[in-house]
């Protein structure tokens, strides 16, 4: 297990070195200049390239890479050419946000989902299965934006029941911070909800199927137990890798859903910094993304091994 | 268990008092809100020092942090600000300006002249008109602490105004060892002399930014006039909230999340103006929209070529597709914008409603043109010069021209104009962009209308007769005579066609209507006089 671990690492590692090489890259031979954007629409050429020089990308490529890396590996991750705030300080400001947000759809998702997956396995065929196959279309195929401006419109404009927009930290207060991610969490974990339950339900119905649950059901173990101890836990390795997958997948893809209901995460950051050309931040933020990213499928990969006890690294 | 009848007054008025707290709370809170005011500006706050960057938010930010030696008045003239008494020489080359009492930095040190000379000296690295007076300037230095001086080599007619012009950038005085750092260096402190302080401990980059109202602020006696007079801040704080989806925004002014939105989209002023409780409010002079060709590539670098496209803009056709409600544009048919009094209608002969494709067809055939490829650079994350671009390509093909639209964000067509090589270099013919209306009043801080060749702004349009006619305007100080220029200079700029206008256009602010007391100028939106009444 420890080598297993630790091999996983060491890709971890080589991944990320290419992300940075292939992001550093694609920043610099993408058309865009960052001193052109800081300078403004009617700026001067002298004035455009006085700033260029100060921010140093006159420097050749290599020359560039070779001091970003160095730095980065000294734990520096450079500044923003916008704000001239250290990068680092700026994703740490912006991670409670998307944490907060993912980690709140995470868990209604997964309850929400797992349940919904096992009763429509449970009920196969009948009105619950089909209800619940209709509202996991529904959740699938209905962008994230169309609902998030009807739970605007309806619970926010029309009721004030909740904020339109905003983030509260949680050093505020529990229930401010809770209230602002309502909405989000709702029309973010929509989606992953539908996903879920689909394969939930595929997954138990695929096990209840097996001659030990029909072995189960003539020895008179009840719903519950069949449906939770039996059928579940022998469904789990799927169920838990499409979480980890959504998990990590959710960290990165909260954009819209950060837009919408403009909660300042990491997505909302890159975005900005992809209109500035703030070369720091980009690179920065895709790397640690990569790395986060690799280190969620590797807890999923070692978190089969308490499902499934066959499973061996 | 017996329970006394003073027990239960005791329980009743604890009762009533713990049942009270909420609404306590409440009323402290809405008092509280209604001392802070949420504004939603176009763009993100992401620098911090207005020298260094021309952009609108920093030189929003810059106003509010930041005092001026002379602003503008409603009339666009200069009055005195930081300054308390000034004067100059007879032969008009030696100015001296003394500083009024009561002027402080936030960190509570005085303002001194040293800091002024100090910030004369950087924003006359990157702005136009500084430029112009640093190159007329043979001294700029301090008296004494109050006092200080600007010596010239010959009189610089309009240098008040030049030190008082708000187009970005703008001459905010810094700290002097803020402002001895390079102009092509950000300034990151936030320490200013302005009626504003910013909030660092509240800025949340990318998110939010506060700023508090400077109690030791002393403004000046007089009422507010324009950007002039006494800056009375009437409320707390000012947060400005970074919303970027427009939808959001309008929902968040709607249920009263917010009381001011910069640049609400055409498509919802219908649902502002059935709201009882928004408001739109024109405080802006407007953009002037503005196509520049490149006068040093075929086939603009023909003047044929170029009066071709003059007679072929339709300004209605243009305007309906950058700003669809015609209440909120016009034409434009003056180099100096609308605004007065330099505006003229000077040889506007070519101008006609609907545009002349017949009388473009035949200009372009004896530039000799033959069917070259004419790029036209296509901002398609600026939605109006989107719009714009695409129509004109459609208005040059329907008179057989071979238009091509090269699509690209701003940020790459920022870099890609820079470029004076021909279309296969990677060059190009044509791209749109805006110009502040007021700006343009200006030719000596402007950047579209000088045409000095290499010097001059992207198309790089060159003219000797009507540079020459520039040149005096920085010798002359009567509004009268400056208008005589102006008239000659447009003249001139028409018959070479330094540019083409599309038309004018202005984006109104949506605000809730218990938001009062903005002011109206141009380029900056200054958060003094504004008032909030509870709701």
């Amino acid at each position: 297990m420890t080598g297993y671990i630790v091999r996983r690492i060491v890709s971890t590692i080589a991944v990320m070195a290419m992300v940075g090489i292939f992001v550093f890259l694609l920043l610099r031979l993408a058309p865009g200049d960052p001193a052109v954007m800081i300078a403004g629409r009617s700026a001067t050429e002298e004035v455009i390239a006085g700033i260029r020089e100060q921010l140093g990308l006159n420097d050749p490529l290599p020359l560039q890479f070779m001091r970003w890396v160095r730095d980065m590996l000294g734990g520096d991750f450079g500044v923003s050419i916008f704000s001239g705030r250290p990068v680092l300080e700026l994703i740490s400001q912006r991670l409670e946000p998307t944490l907060s947000l993912s980690v709140l759809t995470m868990i209604l998702s997964v309850s929400v989902g797992v349940s919904f997956g096992i009763l429509a396995a449970w009920r196969t065929g009948g009105l619950i299965d089909r209800l619940l196959a209709a509202f996991s279309a529904f959740g699938y195929s209905v962008p994230v934006f169309v609902i998030g401006y009807f739970l605007i419109y309806v619970f926010a404009i029309r009721t004030h029941w909740l904020p339109v927009q905003g983030y509260k930290p949680i050093e505020i207060g529990l229930w401010p911070w809770f209230v602002h991610l309502i909405l989000p969490t709702v029309a973010l974990g929509l989606g992953y909800i539908a996903f879920i339950a689909r394969v939930t339900r595929a997954s138990m119905l695929e096990v209840l199927s097996e001659d030990y649950m029909r072995t189960a059901a003539a020895k008179g173990a009840s719903s519950y137990a069949m449906l939770v101890h039996h059928a579940l836990k022998n469904a789990g390795v799927p169920i838990l890798t499409v979480i980890g997958i959504s998990f990590a997948y959710l960290i990165g893809g909260v954009v819209l859903t950060e837009t919408v209901f403009n909660i300042p995460g990491i997505g909302r950051l890159v975005v900005d910094a992809i209109n500035n050309r703030d070369y720091p931040i980009i690179q920065s933020v895709l790397i640690l993304t990569s790395g986060l990213y690799v280190l969620i499928n590797l807890t999923v990969d070692l978190t089969y091994t308490l499902i499934d006890p066959r499973i061996r690294y | 268990m017996t329970i006394s009848r003073r027990e239960i007054l005791k329980a009743g008025l604890a009762a009533g008092t713990a049942l009270s707290i909420p609404s306590v709370l409440r009323a402290q809170s809405a008092s509280a809100a209604s001392r802070t005011v949420h504004m939603v500006k176009t763009h993100a706050l992401s620098i911090f020092d207005p020298i260094y960057t021309a952009t609108n938010v920093t030189a929003d930010y810059g106003a509010a942090i930041y005092d001026t030696l002379f602003s503008l008045d409603s009339k666009f003239m200069p009055q005195p600000q930081m300054v308390g008494k000034w004067g100059v020489s007879d032969d008009k080359k030696t100015y001296t300006f003394e500083l009024r009492d009561g002027l402080g930095w936030h960190d509570g040190t005085p303002v001194t002249a040293a800091d002024c000379v100090a910030s004369i000296r950087r924003w006359g690295q990157v702005a136009p008109g500084g430029q112009m007076l640093l190159a007329r300037a043979s001294d700029i230095s301090k008296k004494d602490d109050q006092i200080f001086k600007i010596v010239l080599k010959e009189p610089l007619g309009p240098l008040v105004d030049i030190l008082g012009d708000l187009t970005p950038s703008c001459l905010f005085i810094m700290r002097e060892k803020d402002a001895n750092r390079p102009a092509t260096e950000q300034v990151t402190t936030t320490v200013g002399s302005g009626p504003f302080t910013f909030n660092e401990a509240l800025a949340k980059p990318g998110a939010s930014y506060a700023f508090d109202r400077n109690e030791k602020y002393v403004p000046r006696k007089e009422p507010s006039d324009g950007l002039a007079g006494g800056k009375i801040v009437n409320v707390d704080r000012v947060i400005w909230d970074v919303i970027a989806d427009q939808q959001t925004a309008m929902a968040a002014l709607q249920a009263g999340e917010i009381d001011y939105y910069e640049t609400p989209p055409a498509d919802f002023y219908s649902m502002i103006e059935s709201d009882p409780n928004l408001e739109l409010q024109v405080r802006d002079t407007g953009q002037d929209a503005v196509l520049r060709m490149n006068h040093l590539q075929p086939p603009f670098n023909n003047v044929k070529a170029r009066q071709a496209i003059l007679h072929l803009i339709d300004q209605d056709a243009f305007m309906r597709v950058m700003a669809p409600d015609p209440k909120y544009s016009s034409a434009i048919t003056s180099i100096f914008g609308s605004t007065p009094p330099y505006s003229n209608d000077e040889n506007t002969g070519w101008y006609k409603k609907g545009g002349n494709p017949e009388k473009a067809k035949q200009l372009f055939n004896e530039a000799g043109y033959a069917g070259e490829r004419i790029v036209i650079l296509d901002p398609t994350d600026w939605h109006e010069g989107d719009n714009a671009s695409q129509l004109l390509a459609s208005e040059l093909r329907k008179i057989g021209i071979n238009a091509e639209l090269a699509s690209m964000d701003w940020g790459a067509l920022s870099v890609r104009r820079a470029n004076k090589g021909p279309v296969e270099d990677g060059g190009w013919n044509i791209f749109i962009t805006t110009e502040n209306d007021y700006g343009l009043s200006n030719p000596l801080t402007d950047p579209m209308l000088p045409a000095n060749g290499d010097q001059a702004w992207y198309g790089w349009p060159k003219n000797d007769e009507y540079e020459a006619l520039r040149a005096k305007w920085a010798n002359t100080e009567a509004v009268e005579e400056r208008k005589d220029l102006a008239r000659r200079m447009q003249a001139i700029w028409w018959d070479f066609v330094g540019d083409v206008r599309l038309g004018k256009y202005v984006v109104p602010i949506a605000r809730r209507k218990t938001l009062t007391g903005l002011i109206g100028v141009p380029q900056l939106v200054p958060m003094w006089n504004m008032k909030k009444v509870p709701a």
